[in-house]
């Protein structure tokens, strides 16, 4: 009898969960928060897509692209013939138009963006009268980022931080540009969390958003300094000594073979167009 | 403040980045004595950390964002050395992979981002805590430094784009790099930075730290024994800099002299006249007039002015130190 009242109770729902709720939380400002995030996401998704970018068996070394990225940059620089910077810019599209065409329009992007923001800045000084050199500039500038994103674009980084090797660059020097990159990695993963869980819990107006930033930045370093202990004693414990040696096995194909011909073609027409 | 390609000729990027050799070979070995064993991973895991700072969005008035450098904030917290080599790092994965700023221009950026900013940054921000031993004082000169550092560093970008135009034209008298002059460069590059850059990086650099201090104080950098020493280099160092005032063409904005001010332009149209009352009024003697003195070389008249100035800023901090600390000691009596 007791216990037939007791399930009556239980069902005499209370009077609050009845109404019907109309709860519409105030919308607040996080632009920051979705604009970091957005950053975030696009160095990780940048990060983790060169891991899988192949350069094919008979592609060519890394040490000659990084090479001659270097040098083109260096001889585009120095150029002040608009003929020469022309070419270039013609070569560079030539072969942007034999890669994928995703990379190709990461690639253009970053380059226009930039080109165009440099014909603005340098717009004024046209109607001083030296157009010349706003045309140039732009086209050195296009011709720059674009070699830069086709190398690395088209190259694993650990080959381009292992092509460093060649150029005197210290062993140790690499072994902290790669950590760098992982880590990158690691912490960018581990701050993106946390401004999920920011943007997760704060609904409707949340005042102390702007003080959760410091935290997450706080957070980060003081995270990073317990991995960089980690780190060392995962190290120390492999019988690392604080010696760091770099190999690597170096085989000259055929494509190394053209790639070269093309730049000793580009040096030509360098020397050929300055004389003018 | 990533400075691309093509802005600043070859030979500057070379001048720069000589520069900066010297700084790295002593900053790897300070940190190596410093933090002999762990100095590896803490050197990479720095610079993912400096590179992944500058990712963060901060909120500004009118509902804009902007990103902080951070230079000073990592200088703070790692010391000024590896916070050196750290931005480096950053700069050259931001350079190399990132296609974000200059490949020639690499040792230019680290001279302004990973070299003037942090220790700019560090030593005004140490000068002030030591100065005033309060937690009031350590916040100040965080401000100070974090403002000022990040204030300086665009001020080196400004002049390394507006001597371009001076030093390296075409044989027709065109500029070849960047064909601004340093009175458009200067204001260009440093009033963004004192309006916005700088109060995004001071509000970063302040909300950081305080957090880090208050739920992890043994991470911060303790910094040398060396006490407040460095921050005479630091003024040394700028006074090396001045005469690199003699570069700009005109007399800076606002210290024009009266025979000077009938040229200035306001609204379009040239002044063309001088005010009655500069013209007979009183008209000060300065000990060294125009920064130049009679029978010297005007760089070496700069230089000079610039130590006499320091000097004297020297000895008013001492004074004003000395007097607060004699009020300090007969409050206690």
């Amino acid at each position: 009898m007791r216990l037939n009242d007791n399930r009556m109770d239980a069902l005499n729902m209370p009077e609050w969960l009845l109404t019907d709720e109309n709860y519409s939380p105030p919308n607040d400002r996080d632009t920051f928060v979705n604009k970091s995030i957005l950053s975030f996401l696009s160095i990780l998704a940048r990060i983790k897509t060169q891991d899988s970018s192949e350069t094919g068996k008979y592609g060519i070394s890394a040490i000659f692209k990084v090479a001659f990225t270097f040098m083109l940059i260096l001889l585009l620089s120095l150029s002040r013939s608009f003929v020469f910077v022309m070419i270039i810019n013609v070569y560079l599209i030539v072969i942007l138009s034999l890669m994928k065409a995703e990379d190709i329009v990461k690639i253009l992007k970053v380059s226009l963006v930039m080109s165009l923001f440099t014909f603005i800045l340098l717009l004024p000084a046209a109607f001083w009268g030296n157009s010349s050199s706003t045309i140039l500039i732009t086209g050195k500038v296009f011709a720059t980022i674009t070699v830069v994103n086709i190398l690395s674009r088209t190259t694993k980084w650990t080959s381009i931080t292992g092509a460093l090797k060649k150029f005197f660059v210290p062993d140790l020097f690499i072994l902290v540009l790669d950590i760098t990159i992982k880590y990158i990695v690691m912490l960018g993963d581990f701050a993106l969390s946390m401004l999920y869980a920011l943007k997760l819990r704060s609904v409707g107006k949340n005042k102390s958003k702007y003080t959760a930033l410091s935290g997450i930045g706080g957070t980060l370093f003081i995270k990073s300094k317990e991995m960089a202990e980690d780190m060392y004693i995962a190290m120390e414990c492999r019988g690392f000594t604080g010696e760091y040696h770099v190999y690597n096995n170096f085989k000259f194909t055929i494509a190394d073979f053209g790639y070269i011909m093309i730049n000793v073609g580009i040096i030509v027409l360098f020397v050929y167009f300055g004389r003018i | 403040m990533h400075i691309p390609d093509n802005y600043l000729s070859p030979q500057t990027c070379a001048v720069m980045g000589a520069a900066m050799i010297p700084v790295w070979a002593v900053a790897v070995k300070k940190i190596k004595a410093e933090v002999p064993k762990e100095m590896i991973p803490l050197l990479g895991i720095g610079a993912a950390v400096s590179f992944l700072l500058m990712m963060f969005n901060v909120p500004l008035p009118g509902g804009t964002t902007g990103h902080a450098v951070g230079g000073t904030l990592l200088a703070i917290l790692l010391g000024p050395w590896a916070a050196c080599i750290s931005v480096t790092v950053a700069l050259l994965i931001q350079a190399l992979m990132f296609g974000d700023g200059g490949i020639l221009s690499f040792g230019a950026n680290c001279f302004n981002m990973a070299f003037v900013l942090p220790f700019v940054g560090y030593y005004i921000y140490k000068f002030i805590k030591d100065s005033v031993k309060t937690d009031k004082g350590e916040y100040i000169g965080m401000i100070a430094g974090s403002y000022i550092g990040i204030n300086v560093a665009a001020f080196c970008a400004a002049i390394e784009f507006g001597i371009q135009p001076l030093l390296f034209k075409s044989a027709t008298g065109q500029p070849l790099y960047c064909p601004y002059p340093l009175s458009v460069t200067i204001p260009a590059m440093t009033i963004p930075h004192l309006l916005v850059a700088g109060v995004v990086e001071v509000l970063f650099t302040v909300a950081v730290f305080s957090f880090v201090k208050k739920v992890s104080p043994g991470t911060i950098y303790e910094g040398a024994k060396e006490k407040t020493k460095a921050i005479y280099g630091l003024i040394i160092g700028l006074i090396c800099l001045t005469p690199l005032g003699l570069l700009a063409a005109g007399t800076a904005w606002g210290e024009w002299g009266t025979d000077e001010i009938q040229d200035v332009v306001s609204g379009g149209s040239a002044l063309g006249f001088v005010p009655a009352g500069m013209q007979n009024g009183f008209s000060f003697e300065a000990l060294m007039p125009d920064y130049s003195v009679s029978g010297l070389p005007e760089a070496a008249g700069y230089i000079l002015s610039a130590i006499a100035g320091a000097a004297i800023l020297i000895i008013l901090f001492k004074v004003i130190g000395y007097l607060k600390k004699d009020k300090g000691e007969s409050a206690l009596e």
